[in-house]
């Protein structure tokens, strides 16, 4: 593996979004929307009362969190590598003397710095106009970090190996969409997982999509005790690990399968 | 009449070209289902918390999905394609190809608003149909013949304010034709698909002067639900025309500017 050529492309790539900061700005900005109606829709709907156990600040504490870490775990790589794919133009990264991850990776990276430029001086901003009620503790903060990290990487190749379908079926994105709305009712977006109905909410704590987003958030806002923040870690590890192995599998069968569609 | 007679042309030409990629008809279908499925389930969950919020109810909300989905099915099925065309960076005003739309013998402004339709649309247009129905089945007074009328307009109302805002939209392409219009208007329209009365006063305020895509969709299911001022009527009403007259002068406006594209 030719790492030195890797983090040469990441800071290309992280040069040359900076340039076009308004473009990812505004990109930035539509995918806050969703997370900041629910926001506003369940804060309004606490009011002084609490729901499934929070109050309006906790509402507002925990979608503020959900904003940035939705954005920091989005991979909006996983759409364009289909698009390499369909179009021929995954050519270019085959023949460099560096794995074609280096370039998905360079584009995380890229896209995680100019998107936390828009999106953290605005969550400051709704944290002082809407006073979220957020208490830290130590074990919050140490445990939140590796649930960040794993909610990531889980969302990062989960959606990998969906997009690397992309070399036997030329519309495999069609598979993205099913899982963004997955991910918009199954991983806290919609509401805290706790507050589903019961039946949803099983299904929300075994399928992956939780440790995507809510996960990480849950825990930081101190929303879990011990053994669900345990069994929470056990189930992305494991979810993380079968993610992992299929991107591997199916980037290894499909890549021979490739044959440069109009390059 | 004859503006008539081009519509039907340019929709039947929309549907043979759309007919030629079958599998697109799947995928659509089930983006379609999901879209009804993540709305229908986000009003639910709410609503398993909580019995009222300012005044809605789970009833009066469903109205409102299905307004929302109404209007946006009419929105994709030819105002959406066909103004979209004109903005970013392979659209019509940036590439030069708008010399052609502006040669035809026929008022650009309707040429620009009516020539590509969605056909597939229609299938978003009866779910959204299927949701207002089962509101009204659910609600507690019986439906009386004011109630319909005053649907109809103030629907009529919210389909003409969101065709004035998107042509506004379509006019501002002509001054910086590569911005990203649509991404930012789909945000904020998305805001339209939970009552007013949900979001907190000052958005309440933006939503109905500042971008009115409020009015869009809360007016009308109030008027379904049965609790619509007539001046709310009537405000609606003049919203729509003053709003249709000043994004049509601003879209001639910006005609003016356009110069086509050097080759």
């Amino acid at each position: 593996m030719n790492h030195r050529g890797g983090l040469a492309l990441i800071k290309a790539t992280w040069a040359s979004w900076l340039q076009h900061r308004g473009f990812f700005f505004i990109l930035a900005f539509g995918w806050m929307i969703p997370p900041l109606i629910y926001l506003l829709v369940w804060s309004t709907a606490a009011g002084g009362k609490t729901l499934g156990g929070l109050n309006r600040g906790e509402f507002v504490a925990y979608y503020l969190v959900l904003i940035l870490v939705n954005q920091l775990t989005y991979s909006q790589t996983n759409w364009t590598v289909g698009d390499l794919i369909r179009y021929g133009q995954m050519n270019r990264l085959l023949v460099r003397p560096l794995s074609p991850l280096y370039d998905a990776l360079s584009s995380e990276v890229a896209g995680k710095v100019v998107y936390m430029m828009f999106d953290v001086p605005i969550v400051v901003a709704l944290a002082l106009i809407l006073r979220p009620e957020l208490h830290v503790t130590p074990r919050n903060a140490l445990t939140f970090i590796p649930s960040l990290g794993l909610a990531w990487m889980l969302r990062f190749f989960w959606g990998y190996w969906i997009a690397l379908l992309a070399f036997w079926a030329t519309r495999a994105d069609a598979l993205l969409a099913v899982q963004d709305a997955l991910i918009f009712l199954l991983a806290g977006q919609v509401a805290p997982v706790a507050l589903l109905p019961a039946g949803l909410r099983s299904v929300a704590i075994v399928l992956p999509f939780r440790y995507m987003v809510g996960f990480p958030v849950e825990v930081l806002t101190g929303q879990l005790d011990t053994s669900g923040l345990w069994t929470g870690f056990a189930l992305q590890a494991g979810w993380l690990v079968i993610a992992l192995t299929l991107s591997v599998i199916v980037w290894r069968v499909g890549v021979k399968r490739y044959s440069a569609v109009g390059g | 009449m004859r503006y008539l007679r081009l519509i039907v042309h340019f929709a039947r030409a929309s549907f043979q070209e759309e007919a030629t990629y079958q599998a697109n008809f799947y995928i659509g279908l089930l983006h379609s289902l999901l879209n009804l499925a993540t709305g229908v389930l986000g009003v639910m969950v709410l609503f398993g918390q909580i019995e009222t919020v300012n005044g809605w109810n789970l009833t009066a909300t469903l109205a409102l999905l299905g307004v929302y989905l109404v209007v946006s099915a009419l929105r994709s099925l030819f105002l959406g394609p066909s103004l979209e065309a004109l903005a970013g960076m392979d659209g019509e005003v940036w590439t030069g190809q708008f010399d052609f739309t502006l040669l035809r013998p026929v008022d650009t402004q309707f040429l620009a608003s009516f020539r590509k339709w969605h056909p597939f649309a229609l299938f978003d247009l009866v779910l959204g149909l299927g949701v207002l129905g089962v509101a009204v089945t659910q609600l507690s007074q019986t439906l009386t013949a004011t109630h319909l009328v005053a649907f109809l307009v103030t629907l009529m109302a919210g389909v003409t304010i969101l065709y004035a805002i998107l042509l506004a939209f379509a006019g501002l392409v002509f001054w910086s034709p590569g911005i990203l219009f649509t991404w930012v208007f789909d945000g904020i329209f998305q805001m339209a698909r939970y009552p007013l009365g949900l979001y907190p006063g000052w958005l309440r305020l933006v939503l109905t002067w500042v971008v009115p895509v409020g009015v869009i969709t809360t007016v009308p299911a109030q008027a379904l639900t049965g609790v619509v001022s007539v001046e709310a009527l009537a405000g609606s009403a003049g919203l729509a025309a003053a709003l249709l007259i000043g994004a049509s002068a601003l879209f001639r406006f910006g005609l003016r500017r356009y110069a086509s594209a050097s080759s």
